[in-house]
């Protein structure tokens, strides 16, 4: 029996699975993405748009298709899988680079010096119970909790003085530094990153810090004396009354300013001066 | 145009209280007319009530002087008289120095007050007052600081000066570009 003719029939229903192109594709599999090189025929782009970019885009499938399939295989129980190569196009960057920290004041002061960083294990034997603790953090502070059980009282120190709680307050004190210290850091690091001097940024802090303070009383600092060189405070208008305001009014503030200027008694009746020289003389 | 502030106020008082004391209640508080203090482009002017209204319809840059001129406040805030207040400063004066007719010319000057043309002079001047200076026929010339206490210029030299310059009316003639 010759099938080869019903053979022809089924396989002239599909297209072949081979395409020509001129120019050889370029494929990126991992992004299942192919990248056609060709130049489009004007003519038929023009006269038979629709059909000509069908065709197009089937050849193109087609063609990365072909390589999906050569791509080796992973049978699972969700199915097979082709495992896909590693990626071949790079894509920009969103954001920028980060830029380099500006260095903190002891790391620009171990440059100057020339102190290197030395690497300590974060795990350290205790001899006592041999096992291994850290150095510092959580169950770091088992391997001393035995060892100070006795406190030497230094020989000019007061008798009385609790030598735990001294040292509790050294070790508390020692920390608040350097928490001061990493604040410091941050505020220089912000201020350099809007470049701005360290130094006028932390006046700055002074100076808002003082506005604030003045206008925290009650009277929202109507009646505080202002400070020599103090800057002027920005944001404050002048207030003038009306001109033409209640002219009796103001006669009343005018004699209210006199009294406080002149004394509320005006000059005293008796001139003590010729007075006392009046008394002499007799 | 504007009222004064309190401050400002404050300082013109003190300023006109070493010459006249308690008397600047006459000036705001009159009998015939309520009058006022008007701060025009850093100067005071003492304007009656009626011509301030008035006044308030004029432009602040068209407006060039209104009433009398009593001063000027400085760039750093203070006070300074000027000679066009004489009126109201020897109307109210409380010292007084009179001055003879051969020192006259001297002062209206500009110069200071020297002993050997001091006619007459209030008693118990203390010293660094405010007085009005007059002519021996009473015409008022302007106004200075006392340099001595009365008692202490008694033993003075004639060529030492008594009383310090600060105002004349010859400024009338040579200030007239700046004076109102």
């Amino acid at each position: 029996m010759d099938v080869s003719a019903v053979l022809e029939a089924h396989k002239a229903q599909f297209k072949p699975i081979t395409v020509d192109k001129v120019i050889p594709l370029e494929y990126d599999l991992n992004l299942l993405t192919a990248l056609d090189s060709n130049p489009l025929d004007e003519s038929q782009l023009r006269s038979n748009t629709e059909e000509y970019l069908k065709q197009y885009t089937r050849d193109g499938c087609q063609l990365l298709f072909n390589h999906i399939f050569t791509l080796p295989v992973v049978s699972d129980e969700s199915g097979v899988l082709a495992t896909l190569p590693e990626r071949v196009t790079t894509i920009p960057r969103e954001k920028p680079l980060p830029k380099p920290k500006p260095p903190t004041r002891w790391e620009r002061f171990a440059a100057q010096k020339g102190i290197q960083k030395q690497k300590k294990e974060r795990m350290v034997f205790d001899e006592r119970t041999g096992e291994y603790v850290p150095r510092w953090g959580y169950g770091g502070g088992k391997k001393n909790k035995t060892e100070d059980w006795l406190l030497e009282v230094p020989q000019n120190a007061d008798p009385m003085e609790d030598q735990y709680a001294k040292k509790n307050e050294e070790k508390q004190e020692r920390m608040e530094k350097n928490k001061k210290r990493q604040q410091r850091n941050l505020d220089e690091r912000a201020a350099q990153e809007k470049g701005v001097n360290p130094r006028d940024a932390r006046k700055q802090q002074v100076y808002d810090a003082l506005a604030t303070s003045k206008k925290s009383t009650a009277s929202l600092g109507k009646f505080d004396k202002q400070l020599s060189g103090e800057p002027k405070q920005k944001g404050i208008k002048r207030k003038f009354e009306a001109t033409e305001a209640d002219v009796a009014k103001e006669k009343a503030k005018h004699l209210d300013i006199l009294n406080k200027v002149v004394g509320k008694a005006g000059e005293p009746t008796v001139n003590v001066r010729k007075a006392i020289k009046l008394t002499k003389r007799k | 145009m504007r009222p004064l502030t309190e401050e400002e106020t404050k300082t013109f008082f003190e300023k006109l209280a070493k010459y006249i004391g308690s008397n600047i209640k006459h000036l705001i508080d009159r009998p015939d007319e309520t009058y006022c203090f008007r701060l025009h482009k850093d100067r005071v002017y003492y304007v009656s009530e009626s011509l301030m209204r008035k006044a308030t319809s004029i432009g602040r840059d068209n407006l060039k002087s209104l009433g009398v001129c009593f001063g000027k406040f400085t760039k750093t805030g203070k006070f300074r008289l000027h000679i066009t207040c004489l009126d109201y400063l020897s109307q109210y004066a409380k010292y007084k120095m009179w001055i003879k007719p051969n020192g006259e010319m001297p002062y209206l000057y500009g110069n200071h007050v020297v002993k050997a043309h001091l006619g007459r002079i209030t008693e118990d001047t203390p010293e660094h007052q405010g007085v009005v200076i007059y002519s021996m026929s009473d015409v008022p010339l302007g106004f200075g600081v006392t340099a001595r206490s009365t008692a202490d210029t008694r033993k003075l030299e004639p060529t030492a000066i008594i009383a310090f310059h600060q105002a004349d009316i010859g400024e009338y003639l040579r200030d007239e570009d700046t004076l109102f």
